[in-house]
C-alpha cells in the first residue's frame, strides 16, 4: 500500500513547525536569562546590543538609586508587591547576580528609593516585551 | 542629589530607547520614535505636574 503523499507532507510540516516552536522557546529562555540574547542569536545585532546595554543599565541604575529586590511571598504580601517581585525577576541574569550577591536591600528613607525600584521593575517588564519580540521573530511573524 | 527632572529624563530616555528598537526597523525611524516618545514623557509629566497644582492636598 502506497503512503498518502498529502498526509506525509502534513506530517513533515507539523514536525518542522514543532521544531521551530521548540527553537523559539529555547531562544525565549536565552532572552530571559540575558537581555537581548534572543535577538543576538537571530542575528538582529542592533536590537540585541541595545537591549543588552540598556536593560542591565536600567536595573543597575535602580540599584544605585537605592531600589529594592522585592521578596516573593504571595501569601503574606500585597498582590501589587508580588507583581513587582515577579516583574523584577523577568530581567534575568542581572536579578540573579544581584540576589546572589545579596545586594538590593533597598533604603526606604532614601529620596531616590521610589525611582530605584521603579527602574528595576520596568527593566523586567521591558525584558518581557523583548522576549516576546524574539519569539515572534523566531516564528517568522516579524 | 539630582533633581526630579533629571530622574524623569533618565527614565524617559531609557524606556523610549527600548520601545524604539522594538517598534521600528530603520535607525532613522528608531531615533525619531525615541525622541518623540521622550518628549511625550517629559511633556506629559510637566503638564500633569502643573495640573496637580490646582488640587492641593
Amino acid at each position: 500500500m502506497r503512503p498518502n503523499p498529502r498526509s506525509t507532507r502534513t506530517s513533515a510540516v507539523r514536525t518542522a513547525s514543532e521544531t521551530d516552536r521548540g527553537r523559539a522557546l529555547v531562544l525565549c529562555v536565552a532572552a530571559w536569562l540575558v537581555p537581548g540574547a534572543g535577538h543576538l542569536l537571530q542575528h538582529r545585532l542592533g536590537r540585541g546590543l541595545t537591549c543588552l546595554f540598556v536593560l542591565p543599565l536600567m536595573f543597575a541604575l535602580g540599584l544605585l538609586f537605592d531600589g529594592a529586590l522585592f521578596p516573593l511571598t504571595p501569601i503574606t504580601q500585597s498582590p501589587l508587591t508580588s507583581a513587582a517581585a515577579l516583574a523584577e525577576r523577568c530581567v534575568g541574569a542581572p536579578w540573579i547576580a544581584t540576589a546572589v550577591a545579596g545586594w538590593g536591600r533597598g533604603d526606604v528613607v532614601s529620596p531616590t528609593y521610589e525611582y530605584g525600584w521603579v527602574l528595576m521593575v520596568v527593566a523586567g517588564l521591558l525584558n518581557t516585551l523583548v522576549v516576546l519580540d524574539a519569539y515572534d521573530i523566531a516564528l517568522g511573524r516579524k | 542629589m539630582p533633581s526630579h527632572f533629571f530622574f524623569l529624563l533618565v527614565f524617559s530616555v531609557l524606556v523610549s530607547t527600548v520601545f524604539a528598537v522594538l517598534q521600528k526597523d530603520t535607525l532613522a525611524d528608531q531615533v525619531r520614535f525615541a525622541l518623540t516618545m521622550t518628549a511625550g514623557f517629559v511633556a506629559f509629566a510637566v503638564a500633569a505636574g502643573w495640573l496637580m497644582r490646582l488640587f492641593p492636598l
